[in-house]
């Protein structure tokens, strides 16, 4: 558990992070949010203390952040940044290897564990392990960046931007992998990203952060019920709010089973897990009112009308 | 590429134009009966008749030919025909100076012409163009490195060449040579590893007080614009002072003249390329790794000794390879303060008016310079093929 109380960061005469109290729960994924320069990514260094906080206290699982050595505190923490950051000189399994390096473990033991994060990230080893970061492509190396960061098994993982130099489609692969990895692994994480669609798609719990201090917390579906201003509101794409929600709930939510309803052969299929969005959009595009929701092996399992789609949550 | 017929390379062309207008106008070798006497230089005319001048003219004549159409091949050929050329040439001399020379009189020599120099130079030139030209492997490179320096060897050692005047000159001071050579390489690589460890210290010592980087950077390249005799002259009086202030200085050597003022003029100017190249090496690691390594926990010491050194070893390699090509030629200079090295043959040729003697000394020098490029050139590179790979 990360707890951040009245924390300040002052540069010179500029306030960066303005007594922002915060508390990150152990296995949750929260995201901090806002525009360049509101103090997220001030924030998230403080906490591996990169930035030595100027005022009030960052303690984790309960003790003060101080009084660890600050070496020793990073590395049990996990930390992924924008442009990786990996070593140009060393190959992908040595990059890997950092962390339970300086921890000295047996290099046998790092061997087994650099093999296990590769085949977790979805880099075959015998490709990859001996390859120099140049001759990765952007995701790849972001991949690499990642298992660097869970190498020694840390609780907590910072990630600072890491998907936001990537083209689009490899950062929602990336994105899909991180909830993956999360669902399995459990840890803390705490991540910074300037993307409110990242942020609604990952995120546990989303803190708008402007100007230094926080503007508000939640979940992503509680941000979008009841934006706290209008700069939150303009971060959640304004009148695109409601497709951002729908993309958001899935259509499991909404349907009608089958013993309530019968499915029309006519009618376009969609998945049960998939979004309401993509459950309007289906509707738009083949010009219908109800859908036929199918299971993961395809089987009809439910009907989704326009009605159904457009009704309050319950 | 296409084995198509492609437009003239006209570097090789107007090299090899040029080299057969040399091989028949210039003076090729000269004889003298002893040092001072001038000797008497041949033209290719005077030393064979015209058909056999024709006949030697071949080889480039050939070269013209496979230069003017290009293809990959051609250029292949031209390349086996430049090292062969490069391989006879001092067999060339040797049978020049076995049928010119009479081995009777001890005195008498063969000089080398300007004909002979320019050849050599025009064919190392055509080997360079050919080289960018058909990038070839470093093994290739170092076979045809390997034919050339072997052939000059073997006929270095056959004897057949110790007419020669430049030979003449080495055998009369083999040991002053020998002893020259060494003294140039001690002071070369004194100033070379006290440079590196001051230039280091400065480097660190700015890189922690930046506001030194200015007025650090301002001395260096003062001091490097400073002519070198200039500088020379100006250290002699004060350490003449201090070496008849402080015996303990005197007798550890320590003068006006000799190595002292060029060991600590030749630091001097190398400080500059060696501090410059430092820094850089310490500055330019990129942002985002030294952020990753403080972040995954290293130390200060863990960060210096295995990212920054590492990865900024090629800079740091090519500011000691500057550094000592420069040492390299100054040191020469520094035989006029009684220095001694490799410059005292130069100094003594050009007084005596004997070139060859200049050559004794400028040749050494010159090959110290190029092994020293080539050998810091391929560890530079070695050690950036980790990083910037394929």
């Amino acid at each position: 558990m990360i707890e951040l109380q009245e924390v300040s960061k002052v540069f010179g005469r500029e306030r960066a992070v303005d007594g922002i109290s915060l508390t990150v729960a152990n296995g949750e994924l929260c995201v901090l949010v806002g525009t360049s320069g509101c103090g997220k990514s001030t924030t998230l260094r403080m906490i591996n203390r990169l930035i030595e906080h100027s005022a009030g206290q960052i303690l984790i699982d309960g003790r003060q952040i101080r009084s660890f050595n600050e070496q020793v505190l990073r590395r049990r923490i996990g930390y992924a940044i924008q442009n990786t950051g990996l070593f140009p000189h060393w190959s992908v399994a040595r990059n890997i290897g950092l962390v339970p390096r300086l921890l000295k473990w047996m290099p046998a033991r790092i061997d087994v564990r650099v093999t296990e994060l590769m085949e977790l990230l979805g880099l075959d080893p015998a490709v990859f392990a001996e390859k120099m970061p140049a001759q990765l492509s952007g995701g790849q190396a972001q991949r690499v960046g990642v298992a660097r960061a869970l190498a020694a098994d840390p609780d907590i993982l910072l990630m600072d931007e890491p998907f936001g130099a990537l083209d689009p489609i490899t950062r929602e692969t990336l994105q899909d992998e991180l909830l993956r990895l999360q669902s399995r692994l459990r840890k803390t994480i705490v991540f910074v990203t300037h993307d409110m669609d990242e942020a609604l798609k990952l995120a546990d719990r989303i803190v708008v952060m402007s100007q230094g201090r926080i503007v508000q917390q939640g979940t992503p579906q509680a941000l979008l019920r009841e934006p706290a201003n209008g700069f939150v509101e303009s971060l959640l794409g304004g009148a695109d709010r409601g497709l951002k929600q729908a993309g958001l709930t899935r259509v499991a939510a909404r349907m009608q089973p089958l013993g309530t309803s019968r499915p029309s052969r006519s009618d376009p299929s969609v998945g049960i897990d998939d979004s309401l969005r993509l459950a309007l959009s289906l509707m738009l595009w083949h010009h219908c009112e109800s859908l036929t929701v199918v299971d993961g092996t395809g089987r009809p399992v439910g009907t989704l009308s326009l009605h159904d789609l457009l009704k309050a949550a319950p | 590429m296409s084995d198509a017929m492609q437009s003239p390379n006209r570097v090789i062309v107007a090299l090899t134009t040029l080299a057969l207008l040399v091989l028949h106008g210039l003076e090729l070798v000269s004889v003298q009966p002893n040092r001072i006497v001038p000797g008497e230089a041949y033209r290719l005319g005077e030393i064979m008749g015209p058909f056999d001048a024709v006949l030697l003219s071949l080889p480039l004549l050939a070269g013209l030919w496979l230069a003017w159409h290009p293809t990959v091949r051609r250029l292949r050929l031209l390349l086996g025909l430049d090292v062969a050329l490069l391989i006879a040439l001092p067999w060339a001399l040797a049978a020049f100076s076995l049928a010119f020379v009479d081995s009777g009189q001890p005195y008498a020599r063969a000089g080398i012409g300007a004909g002979v120099w320019s050849l050599l130079f025009l064919l190392l030139l055509i080997l360079i163009e050919l080289r960018t030209r058909l990038n070839p492997t470093r093994g290739a490179l170092l076979l045809v490195g390997g034919l050339v320096l072997g052939s000059l060897t073997l006929a270095l050692v056959s004897g057949w060449l110790d007419t020669l005047a430049l030979l003449r000159e080495y055998a009369s001071r083999r040991e002053q040579f020998t002893s020259a050579l060494l003294y140039h390489l001690w002071l070369v690589g004194a100033a070379v590893s006290l440079s590196l460890v001051i230039g280091f210290a400065l480097a660190l010592t700015i890189r922690s007080f930046t506001r030194l980087q200015t007025t650090t950077f301002g001395v260096l390249s003062v001091i490097q614009t400073i002519p070198s005799l200039a500088l020379f002259g100006l250290l002699l009086a004060p350490l003449a002072w201090l070496a008849a202030r402080y015996p303990l200085l005197a007798e550890l050597g320590v003068q006006g003249i000799g190595w002292t003022p060029a060991l600590i003029a030749l630091v001097g100017y190398s400080l500059l390329p060696m501090t410059r190249n430092t820094f850089v090496a310490l500055e330019e690691v990129p942002p985002d790794v030294i952020e990753a390594a403080r972040g995954m926990g290293m130390s200060p010491w863990q960060i210096f000794f295995q990212v920054r050194l590492p990865l900024g070893l090629p800079v740091l390699l090519e500011g000691i390879r500057v550094t000592t090509i420069q040492a390299v030629g100054l040191a020469a200079v520094a035989a006029l303060i009684g220095a001694g090295g490799l410059g005292t043959f130069i100094f003594q040729g050009l007084g005596q008016a004997a070139m060859d003697l200049v050559v004794l000394g400028a040749l050494p020098i010159l090959v110290m310079a190029l092994i020293v490029d080539a050998g810091f050139s391929a560890l530079a590179a070695y050690f950036r093929r980790g990083v910037v790979h394929d």
